[in-house]
C-alpha cells in the first residue's frame, strides 16, 4: 500500500507543479485549491509514514506511531474541510447567495483538530495487516461525513443555479469520495482514503483548476480590457466633435470651427478603413486634414502640395500617406522645433512604364548616424520583420507591407537623404485608375 | 416662388441652433418656422405647422426619424424631406431612398454648402409642380416647362444660357431670371443639378462605363465630371456605384 501513496504523491506533485507555475487570477477559489493541493501533499507524506509505522509497530516506537496518526487525522480533517470550503466558494460565486454555513464549519474544525490531537490513538493487529481504530479513527470518518453532507447539501440546494460543467464535476467528486470512504469503513486494511482524497483533487483539477482553463479565463479578461479600452465609439466621438464645433461657429468664433471641422474629417476619413485601395484623391483628403492641423499646431511648419492633377483617380493603398507624412514630422521637422516644410508631390514615374512615384519630402534634421541604414535593411526584408506593435518604424513598416501585398513587390517605399538636409520617402505605386478610363 | 417654410428636427439644441443660424435661409427664400427634439413631437409639429421641407435627423428619441417620415408621408405626401445623418452608412441611406426624402446629408454639415441642398429641393418641387399640373396657364410657367423640357432632352449636348437664347427666340438675361423666379435657383446650378441626377440614375441602372456615364450626362472630359460629381455627392462615381451594390447585398437583396 506503501507504494500506492507514493505513486499519489508523486502525481499530485506534478499536478501541483503545473498548476503553480501555470499564469491565474488570484480569487479566493483558486487560493483555496492552491491550499488543498498543499494540504493533499503533506497529507500523502503523512498517510505514508502512517501506513508504514503501523505495520512495524514494534520497531517504531509509539510515540512517533502515535504523532504521525495524529497529524495523518488532522490534515485528514483539514482537507475535507477545504473541500467545503471550495465547494461552498464555488457555489457562491454560482448562485451570489451568501455562505451561511462557514461558522458550524469552522467550530467543527477546531474541535476536530483538537480531537485528533488529543484523543487517545488505538490499534488494530490482523493477518491482512494493522490500522488505527478506536475514538479517533473514527474522527475523521464523523468529519467526512460531516463535511460530505455540508457539501452535498449544498449541491444539491442550488442544484439548478449551478453552471452544468461545475455541479456535475463536484458531483462526481463527492460521489467519488463518498465511495472511498464506504469503502475504506467495510475494509479497515484497505487504506485507501488517501486514494478518495487524491481522486477527488484530481477531479477539481481536471475540470475546474486546469490550467488551460485558467489561462483562457485570464486571456479573456486581458481581452475584454483591451476592447473596452478601443471601444471609445468613435460616432461619439465626432458627433461630440462636431456639436463643440457648431456652438463655436454660433459663438462667431470661425477659427476654431473651421479647426474642428478638420479634425472630425479627418476621424471620419480615418475610421473609415473598411477598403484596402482608395483613390488618390481619398487619401490626400485625410492627408490634408491632417497637415492642417499640424500646421496650425505649429505655425512655423509649412506644407505645399504638387501633385498631378491626372493622378487623382489612381488606386492606392488605403491609410498610407499619413504615416509617412507623420514619420517626417516626428523623427526629422521636431528635431528642429517643427520648423521647416514638407512637400508632398505625386508624378508618373519616369524611369517605371506604368507607376507613379509620391514623394515626401522634409527639410527636418535628416537622418542620424547609422538610422537610415537600420531602416533601410528593415524596408528591404519587411517580410522578415517579427510583427510589432510599438516602436518607431511601426507605421513605415506596416505601409511597406501593405504596399507590397496590394501592389505588388516591383512598388514599395524607400528613403534617400536631400543634398540640402532632410529626408525623401519615395513610394512607387501602380497607376491603376478607377474604373471609366 | 413663396418662402420656403422648413421644420428642424434633432434632438440636439445646439445642432438646431446651428442650422437656424449659421445658414442663411433668407438669401436662400426660406423661413425656420418650428422645431422639434424627438420622433413625437416631430409628427405632431408636422401636422400642424404643415411645413414644406423637414429637415430631419435619424437618431432621435421616442421614434426615428425614418419612421417619422413613413408615416407623415400618409398623411401630407407633399412634404419634402432632408436627413442629416451622423450614421455614414449606406444601409440608412438606401431606407430613406425608398422613402423617397430629397437628400441625404452627412455630418459635420457645412453650412456653406447647405444651400446645394436647398437648390436640389426647389428643383425637386418644381419638378413635381409640372408633372403634377396640367399644362401650366401663366406664360413664365410655361415658358420655363419648355425650357426645362428641352434641357432635359438634351443634356449629353453643350449646352448654355446662348443656346437656349437662339431655341427659344428670348433674352438670356430673361431666362436666366426666369430660372430665379420660377424655380428659386441659378441656370447653371439646375442644370449641373440634372445632369448628376442623370448620372446617378446610370451609374446605379446600367453598366456602363464612368467615361461613358459622364458622356451622356454632358461631361466630354470625364474627369471634370468625377470632381463635380464629388463635389456635389461627397464620393466618386465609382464609390456611388459600389457603395449602392454593397448596400443593396448586406440588405440581403430586398426590396
Amino acid at each position: 500500500m506503501l507504494r500506492m501513496e507514493i505513486a499519489l504523491f508523486l502525481i499530485l506533485a506534478f499536478v501541483a507543479v503545473v498548476y503553480f507555475s501555470a499564469g491565474r487570477k488570484h480569487t479566493t477559489l483558486h487560493k483555496t485549491f492552491s491550499l488543498l493541493l498543499i494540504a493533499m501533499l503533506v497529507h500523502l507524506a503523512f498517510d505514508g509514514a502512517t501506513i508504514y509505522t503501523v505495520n512495524h509497530l514494534d520497531t517504531v516506537p509509539l510515540v512517533w506511531n502515535d504523532l504521525l496518526h495524529r497529524f495523518f487525522i488532522g490534515t485528514m480533517v483539514l482537507i475535507v474541510y477545504l473541500f467545503y470550503q471550495y465547494i461552498a466558494i464555488l457555489v457562491e460565486e454560482e448562485t451570489g447567495k451568501p455562505r451561511r454555513l462557514d461558522l458550524a464549519a469552522k467550530i467543527y474544525l477546531a474541535a476536530a483538530e483538537l480531537g485528533a490531537m488529543l484523543l487517545p490513538v488505538h490499534y488494530a493487529v490482523t493477518e491482512q495487516g494493522n490500522y488505527s481504530d478506536g475514538i479517533h479513527a473514527s474522527l475523521c470518518y464523523v468529519s467526512v461525513a460531516f463535511y460530505l453532507l455540508l457539501c452535498a447539501g449544498l449541491l444539491l440546494r442550488n442544484w439548478a443555479q449551478i453552471h452544468r460543467k461545475k455541479k456535475f464535476s463536484i458531483g462526481a467528486a463527492l460521489v467519488i469520495e463518498i465511495f472511498g470512504a464506504i469503502l475504506q469503513g467495510l475494509h479497515h486494511t484497505w487504506l485507501i482514503s488517501g486514494m478518495g482524497l487524491t481522486l477527488m483533487t484530481l477531479a477539481f483539477y481536471l475540470t475546474l483548476e486546469n490550467p488551460d482553463i485558467l489561462r483562457a479565463e485570464l486571456t479573456e479578461q486581458k481581452m475584454s480590457m483591451l476592447y473596452l479600452k478601443s471601444q471609445v465609439n468613435p460616432h461619439f466621438l465626432y458627433n461630440t466633435l462636431d456639436t463643440i464645433r457648431i456652438q463655436a461657429q454660433l459663438n462667431d468664433d470661425k477659427p476654431v470651427a473651421d479647426l474642428l471641422m478638420r479634425l472630425v474629417d479627418f476621424f471620419r476619413l480615418s475610421v473609415k478603413v473598411d477598403r484596402q485601395m482608395v483613390a488618390l484623391d481619398d487619401e490626400l483628403e485625410l492627408l490634408e486634414a491632417y497637415m492642417e492641423l499640424m500646421c496650425y499646431r505649429y505655425p512655423e511648419l509649412v506644407c505645399s502640395y504638387d501633385i498631378d492633377p491626372n493622378l487623382g483617380g489612381v488606386l492606392v493603398p488605403n491609410f498610407i500617406l499619413q504615416p509617412i507624412v507623420e514619420n517626417s514630422l516626428l523623427h526629422g521637422l521636431k528635431n528642429k522645433g517643427y520648423r521647416g516644410q514638407v512637400q508632398i508631390t505625386a508624378q508618373k514615374s519616369n524611369r517605371h512604364k506604368n507607376r507613379m512615384e509620391i514623394q515626401v519630402i522634409d527639410t527636418g534634421s535628416g537622418f542620424a548616424e547609422g538610422t537610415k541604414e537600420a531602416i533601410d535593411q528593415m524596408l528591404l526584408h519587411y517580410a522578415r520583420q517579427a510583427p510589432k506593435l510599438e516602436g518607431n518604424s511601426i507605421g513605415i513598416l506596416n505601409v511597406q507591407k501593405r504596399i507590397k501585398l496590394l501592389c505588388g513587390r516591383d512598388c514599395g517605399l524607400w528613403y534617400t537623404e536631400n543634398p540640402a538636409g532632410g529626408v525623401t520617402a519615395h513610394l512607387l505605386l501602380p497607376l491603376n485608375e478607377e474604373e471609366g478610363t | 416662388m413663396k418662402k420656403l417654410r422648413v421644420l428642424l428636427v434633432d434632438d440636439e439644441i445646439i445642432i438646431r441652433e446651428g442650422f437656424k443660424h449659421l445658414f442663411d435661409w433668407e438669401a436662400h427664400d426660406c423661413e425656420v418656422v418650428g422645431e422639434a427634439a424627438d420622433g413625437m413631437e416631430a409628427l405632431a409639429q408636422i401636422d400642424v405647422l404643415r411645413p414644406d421641407l423637414v429637415i430631419m435627423d435619424i437618431n432621435i428619441p421616442i421614434m426615428s426619424g425614418l419612421k417619422v417620415i413613413q408615416l407623415s408621408r400618409i398623411k401630407h405626401p407633399q412634404i419634402a424631406y432632408v436627413i442629416v445623418s451622423g450614421y455614414d452608412d449606406f444601409s440608412y441611406c438606401q431606407q430613406a431612398l425608398r422613402l423617397q426624402i430629397t437628400d441625404y446629408i452627412l455630418k459635420p454639415v457645412n453650412y456653406e454648402e447647405f444651400g446645394t441642398c436647398i437648390d436640389n429641393l426647389k428643383i425637386s418641387l418644381f419638378e413635381q409642380r409640372v408633372s403634377s399640373a396640367e399644362e401650366p396657364t401663366v406664360q413664365e410657367e410655361r415658358v420655363i416647362t419648355g425650357i426645362t423640357r428641352y434641357l432635359q432632352a438634351h443634356l449629353a449636348e453643350e449646352v448654355s444660357l446662348a443656346v437656349l437664347a437662339e431655341e427659344f427666340h428670348l433674352n438670356p438675361q430673361y431666362i436666366s431670371q426666369l430660372f430665379k423666379s420660377e424655380i428659386g435657383v441659378g441656370f447653371l446650378a439646375y442644370l449641373t443639378n440634372i445632369r448628376m441626377e442623370k448620372a446617378k440614375k446610370l451609374l446605379v441602372s446600367t453598366s456602363l462605363s464612368v467615361a461613358e456615364i459622364a458622356q451622356q450626362a454632358g461631361y466630354g472630359d470625364y474627369r471634370v465630371f468625377s470632381k463635380v460629381f464629388k463635389k456635389t455627392e461627397g464620393i466618386t462615381p465609382s464609390q456611388y456605384r459600389r457603395e449602392f451594390f454593397e448596400g443593396a447585398e448586406q440588405n440581403g437583396g430586398s426590396t
